[in-house]
């Protein structure tokens, strides 16, 4: 229904949702960008840390502890992936990237589900976060609005190493051009290896983070995998605002359109990505020549 | 044309038989396909006579183990086994339902086979197809989803094997998608409508705006109907508005949102399984509820364990089955104490459902006498009371439909519930034939028998 | 590629699928499961000849095995149409239709981007039909009570109702598949697609017009989709809507990749291995929901180390231990020294040929420009028929980029190009081909997994074809003039001797050689080539040079290169550019002695040079 007080509240609603979008696909992006591979098992990693940090949790009862656990696991996996499977897939053509990184989501999907069964786990929102705040305009869980909040701070940890530290300056010339950074005496290598691991702990994080407020479960990578690859076409491959800024338009066309119809929200969201790619396939902020 | 196809279909395939010819030529087929003894007069259909040629039989069941109805699943298989068991051994509950069971079903053991559906129709037909061929399954069983309930149904149809409905609320069924096939017991969209629209304008008056939630297929839309229709036609609710949600849902807040933006008083929850649990839990985290009054109007086995009793105060749910009926009907107490004796919690609707049924079919097939599809139908088509856990029920021959009550429960304050499962209390058992549609009102139109 | 018994594999598909219903019950396999394969295996075969043959990797195809599937299903239910096996190929030609409009969207984007399109596509669908369309489609619910098919045949009744007994019916189907996409694996449209996979850029610029015989493949799969759908919903007597899932297209690919992909069969084997494997791990093992991660665990292992699947696996032992090391070996050191006997040279087809007078090439005002650097211009630019001109230029002069706009691989920021009296300036690069203008490149483009003699073929095919034509059931043996072409062309080359060697064995020189032939094989009138004599050693030099000179009677030639002592023993002419600009022209005398050539090479230092 289109009234003002619905617009206005479906329109945080989109905030909220857009800032998860932009943390996960800021670490698509720079692994993309940096190694060219499409990680498919992205998604699946959101959901590997949401079940670490779940583990974490149900040993220490501690929240904080849960979120810490999730992202240094994540870490972790993502730089043995790296170094054990990816790093032979570099000469081999894109196709072929694309089939193991699928095939690593799957194996990761169901070793959860072997382990934990498919059943939803919760963990519940550290009682300083939890209850309701009033908005004026509507209601809202406060954990959500918290989420906003932490993600935006991993944002800006994300924005500082980027942009600030000589291993971020590293990172971004090597998504420029890799070849030139190796023929540069920098070991190329061990820097795919340092953006494989950022990339799959952001998304790990964002999974612990995420837990409170929609339970985990095996199977819910794959819907965030598909729209963070919207949100990727959308900003531009390879560009961190562009992540971020596409994660909160993609945030906004979801519940913007959820207002009319929400059946219709995530193929508002495919439509806007084909749009995209047939129209100005480099994105917001991509480098042309990309495609 | 249901009629026409099927009759053709068996005509070809007596044919195909008699001919003993495939399009390859002297295809030597292999053990099973062709029959065994043919009777004169009663020649082979679907799984008989091979299936019930030794000394036991075999029972296809699929549930959902994995996905949105998994809990309900499980739930609901413990129904089936337990019915089996008992039948096997010739337990006094069932002899109470069926009389004629001395043990097993006409002195055969019952055997079964257990597949994971998943609440998706294509794998449920999988299973079954396996079970039917492979196993020479003499009855299938078993779903939570109307989808699969529906699918089953056209299974059963074509394969003329019995398909005895697992848990399924959609009006389609037994309306439209009704099949001389199948058959089934539990309350439904219609039958809960009407149970429970009466006690919601009582308890709270009329001219109310609601909110719906509804899970987006068979079952979700026929359930909002009826309901809507109800409370519209006989009390002046207004639906303010209808989020329907994909199955399986993990997010509702944009739905919450409109729904907090519409101005309704009374939330109206079809969803099920797990997206009913999570749905009325982030309504809880958005402040929707205790501000707006939560209405269940298909009750979801476990819902309130897993939301907390503190949100189900005070909720108005229809159901078959809740286990403080024990005091009520002496069979229900039988069947919650072995329940518990055997599974150490009390059972919810789902494993009610499944006992049910089980115990249904026994008794049906004792009735005829036979295992021969076609006399099993007309057993159950032919009228005759039946005792059962919830009192005396009957069969509707027009649709095979369980004439049967629908229970109206409303949620206990935590600091009245007596023991930790005691989350329901008993508001009224409304009896079932003044709850139904007339038979062909949703365009049943059984098949044939052959 | 080139099968000598091409009809071997018919025959033993043949025989395969007649024994199957006499030997697989004995091994207790279960009549559905086997049919299911069967479906899994014709879905695949168009899915293998769109990713396996050309390269295009989809994840969208659910989209139109559910479109197939659920027109058939919705003719045969509510529409109540009695003919099953037309109701089959309506919906396999609505899949067609479909792919065809999603494939002028899709195929407008290549490898990754290409990819989450079809990733998008296959979501939109599965939306589609649950929601607005649930009406036709029966939204969640799918289409119930989708019927066998029976002929009427007169003297006797067909009745394939299930299990075994629909079996005949679904291998028929699968047979008829096969056979059709023999036919088109191996007719020219077949071998241009495997040049797509291997090379698209050079694809095009051999004068194919890639994104039709793109758009045919495309269509192909969702043909064979399509049809494979509605052959679900009759195996099922259901159709159901997670046909639309995105898990269709995933188990899809999944088992394509385990069977093999590119080889026709491979998604048959895969699907086999894929269901087999479900039913045994979850009923003999008792595994439960954990299959699927074995199944996953293979998956990546067959991805990493057996590249081709299970077929190639097999066919890969089968060499070994029949004594051929198969694994790509050293590149072979030149075996024999090249002795060149004159070849006649090769007519070109093309209008122009010996005895046309004048300019076969003007170039007028060619700049271009990328962002705010200027790589070319205002370059004047004249050849005239029968010329064999040099051009050289310091590195970063700009020459490649001027090939490149002369091709019209890259279109000129401002100017002109008249070709043959024609102006072409912004055309493809596939139509300029065609009229008669390639170029060989200075890095070399060849297909790298096809032999010699099918990179010849390709190019040759585009000549005598035109850019595109659909001869789908055509033989190559039927290409009159085929034959002769690409042997000459080996024979000018020199490779007589390497002919059904992969491109990835040949030397260095050799590979250069073919880079040169591929460039003649499409019979230009104007050939540019772009530093041909690059990384050779001085004996392949003047091979080469002899080789140039062979091939300049008859056409004309343009030669950017480095190698000035090779340039100006050949050219007539050369043209001399520095800093994008045409600094002077002349003949290699006059060049030699120029001082303005010199400073532009040696930045001004004249008193050193040496005679």
């Amino acid at each position: 229904m289109l009234t003002w007080s619905n617009f206005l509240s479906q329109l945080f609603n989109g905030l909220a949702q857009g800032a998860l979008l932009a943390l996960i696909s800021s670490g698509l992006t720079i692994i993309y960008g940096t190694l060219g591979v499409l990680n498919l098992a992205h998604g699946a990693m959101f959901m590997l840390g949401g079940y670490a940090g779940y583990l974490a949790f149900q040993a220490t009862g501690s929240f904080v502890i849960a979120v810490i656990a999730g992202a240094l696991f994540m870490l972790v996996v993502g730089v043995v992936m790296e170094r054990v499977v990816i790093r032979h897939f570099y000469a081999r053509p894109h196709e072929d990237q694309l089939l193991v990184t699928f095939g690593l989501s799957i194996v990761f999907v169901e070793l959860v589900r072997f382990f934990f069964s498919s059943d939803s786990k919760t963990v519940p929102a550290p009682a300083a976060l939890s209850g309701i705040t009033s908005l004026g305009v509507m209601f809202y869980p406060t954990y959500r609005l918290a989420v906003v909040g932490i993600v935006a701070v991993a944002l800006l940890v994300l924005f500082i190493v980027l942009y600030k530290t000589r291993l971020g300056m590293i990172v971004r010339a090597g998504i420029e051009d890799a070849v030139m950074v190796d023929s540069l005496g920098i070991d190329v290598y061990r820097v795919f290896m340092v953006v494989f691991g950022i990339g799959a702990m952001a998304a790990g994080f964002a999974g612990i983070v995420n837990a409170p407020v929609v339970s985990l479960s095996p199977d819910m990578g794959e819907a965030i995998l598909v729209q963070t690859f919207v949100v990727v076409v959308i900003g531009g491959v390879g560009s961190f605002p562009g992540a971020v800024i596409g994660g909160l338009i993609a945030g906004e066309i979801i519940s913007l359109t959820s207002m009319v119809n929400p059946g219709y929200a995530y193929v508002m969201l495919f439509a806007a990505m084909t749009l995209v790619l047939l129209v100005r396939p480099r994105g917001l902020f991509g480098a042309r020549g990309r495609e | 044309m249901q009629d026409r196809k099927s009759g053709s279909f068996i005509d070809g395939r007596r044919r195909f038989i008699r001919t003993g010819i495939g399009v390859a030529g002297g295809l030597a087929l292999p053990a099973g396909f062709v029959s065994e003894a043919v009777a004169a007069d009663q020649p082979p259909i679907g799984t008989w006579p091979a299936g019930v040629s030794g000394n036991s039989v075999f029972i296809g069941i699929s549930v959902p183990r994995t996905g949105t109805y998994a809990v309900q699943g499980e739930d609901e298989l413990k129904g089936y086994q337990l019915a089996i068991e008992h039948i096997n051994a010739g337990h006094p509950l069932i002899k109470q339902i069926s009389p004629k069971t001395t043990k097993g079903v006409l002195g055969k053991e019952l055997k079964y086979g257990v597949a994971d559906s998943a609440a998706k129709p294509n794998d449920a037909i999988q299973a079954q197809q396996r079970f039917i061929t492979e196993n020479k399954a003499i009855m299938i069983t078993g779903g939570t989803s109307s989808a699969v309930a529906v699918a089953l149904n056209k299974l059963a149809q074509r394969e003329k094997v019995l398909f005895v409905c697992g848990i399924s609320g959609s009006n389609d069924t037994t309306g439209k998608d009704c099949v001389r096939y199948g058959v089934r017991q539990n309350f439904y969209g219609e039958t809960a409508a009407n149970a429970i629209g009466p006690a919601l304008l009582k308890a709270y008056g009329k001219n109310k705006k609601a909110a719906f939630m509804t899970p987006d297929y068979t079952y979700g839309h026929t359930v909002t109907k009826s309901v809507n229709d109800f409370l519209t036609k006989n009390g002046g609710w207004q639906m303010v508005t209808n989020q329907v949600s994909p199955l399986g849902a993990p997010d509702f807040s944009s739905y919450l949102t409109n729904i907090a933006n519409s101005g309704a008083e009374f939330l109206i929850n079809v969803n099920w399984g797990h997206d009913a649990v999570l749905s009325t839990q982030q309504a809880k985290q958005f402040g929707l509820l205790p501000k707006m009054k939560l209405v269940i109007p298909y009750q979801i086995p476990f819902l309130a364990r897993e939301v907390g009793a503190e949100t189900t105060e005070g909720v108005f749910a229809a159901t078959d089955f809740w286990w403080t009926l024990q005091d009520r009907y002496p069979l229900a107490k039988m069947f919650v104490e072995e329940f518990e004796k055997k599974y150490s919690y009390k059972p919810e609707w789902g494993a009610e459902n499944a006992y049910m049924e089980f115990a249904l079919w026994a008794e049906a097939v004792e009735h005829a006498g036979t295992f021969y599809p076609p006399d099993v139908i007309k057993s159950y088509e032919s009228p005759r009371k039946l005792n059962s856990v919830v009192g005396e029920v009957q069969w509707r021959s027009a649709d095979h439909q369980l004439i049967r009550p629908v229970v109206i429960v409303k949620g206990k304050a935590p600091k009245d519930m007596k023991n930790k499962e005691d989350y329901w209390e008993v508001v009224e058992v409304v009896p079932g034939a003044g709850l139904m549609q007339k038979p062909d009102a949703f365009g049943c139109n059984l098949g044939s028998y052959t | 590629m080139f099968s000598r018994r091409p009809v071997l594999v018919e025959i033993v598909t043949a025989a395969v699928l007649i024994a199957v219903p006499f030997v697989l019950p004995a091994l207790d396999a279960a009549p559905n499961t086997v049919n299911r394969i069967l479906v899994w295996g014709l879905f695949g075969i168009g899915f293998d000849i769109l990713f396996g043959y050309t390269g295009l990797l989809s994840f969208g195809q659910s989209a139109f095995y559910g479109t197939g599937g659920f027109v058939a299903a919705y003719l045969l239910t509510r529409a109540g149409f009695p003919y099953v096996v037309l109701a089959l190929v309506i919906g396999m030609v609505a899949a067609a239709a479909v792919g065809y409009l999603i494939g002028l969207l899709a195929l407008r984007r290549t490898g990754i981007y290409f990819a989450m399109i079809t990733v998008a596509i296959a979501e939109i669908f599965f939306f589609v039909e649950f929601n607005p369309l649930s009406e036709w489609t029966g939204g969640e619910n799918g289409l119930p009570g989708v019927p066998t098919p029976r002929f009427d045949l007169g003297f006797a009744t067909l009745n394939f109702s299930s299990g075994w007994s629909l079996y005949p019916f679904l291998a028929f189907c699968f047979f008829v598949g096969i056979v059709i996409a023999l036919r088109i694996v191996r007719s020219p449209v077949g071998v241009i697609l495997t040049a797509i996979r291997e090379n698209p850029l050079r694809a095009a610029a051999v004068g194919h017009n890639v994104q039709a015989y793109k758009l045919t493949a495309f269509v192909i799969a969702a043909a064979y989709a399509g049809f494979a759908g509605g052959l679900l919903g009759v195996l099922q007597g259901f159709m159901p809507p997670d046909a639309f899932m995105f898990e269709t297209s995933g188990q899809l690919i999944m088992q394509t990749a385990i069977g093999g992909r590119g080889t026709l069969f491979g998604p048959l084997v895969g699907a086999g291995v894929w269901l087999f494997l479900q039913d045994f791990l979850q009923a003999t093992l008792k595994l439960g929901a954990a299959w699927k991660l074995v199944l996953g665990l293979v998956f990546v292992l067959l991805v990493c180390f057996l590249r081709q699947g299970i077929i190639g696996g097999i066919r890969d032992l089968i060499a070994l231990s029949r004594g051929k090391v198969q694994a790509p070996a050293e590149p072979a050191q030149e075996a024999a020294p090249v002795a060149a006997a004159p070849v006649a040279p090769m007519a070109s087809r093309h209008a122009a040929g010996e005895g046309r007078q004048g300019p076969i090439l003007q170039a007028t005002g060619l700049t271009k420009r990328y962002g705010g650097v200027v790589a070319n211009e205002g370059i004047d630019f004249t050849v005239q028929h029968g010329e064999l001109r040099g051009i050289i230029g310091p590195n970063g002069a700009g020459k490649t980029t001027f090939f490149k706009m002369l091709t019209c691989e890259v279109p000129p920021s401002s100017g002109s190009i008249v070709f043959e009296g024609r102006d072409i300036t912004g055309m493809s690069i596939i139509d300029v081909c065609q009229l008669g203008l390639t170029k060989s490149y200075q890095v070399n483009q060849l297909f790298n997994r096809l032999t010699v003699r099918e990179n010849l073929t390709i190019a040759a095919l585009a000549e005598l074809r035109g850019k595109f034509k659909l001869d789908l059931f055509g033989r190559l043996a039927n290409i009159a003039g085929l034959e002769e072409q690409v042997e000459h062309t080996l024979q000018l080359v020199n490779l007589g001797a390497r002919t059904d060697t992969p491109v990835s064995q040949l030397a260095y020189g050799e590979k250069r050689r073919l880079e040169i032939g591929l460039a003649l094989a499409s019979s230009p009138s104007l050939l540019l080539l772009d530093e041909p004599l690059a990384g050779m050693s001085p004996r392949e030099r003047v091979e080469t040079v002899r080789l140039l000179k062979s091939i300049a009677q008859g056409r004309t030639m343009i030669v950017i290169d480095h190698d000035m002592d090779a340039l100006f023993e050949l050219a007539e002419r050369i043209t001399v550019l520095q800093e994008g600009r045409v600094l002077v022209e002349g003949t290699p005398d006059e060049i030699k002695g120029n001082a303005l050539v010199q400073d532009a090479y040696l930045g001004g230092v004249h008193e050193e040079e040496l005679a």
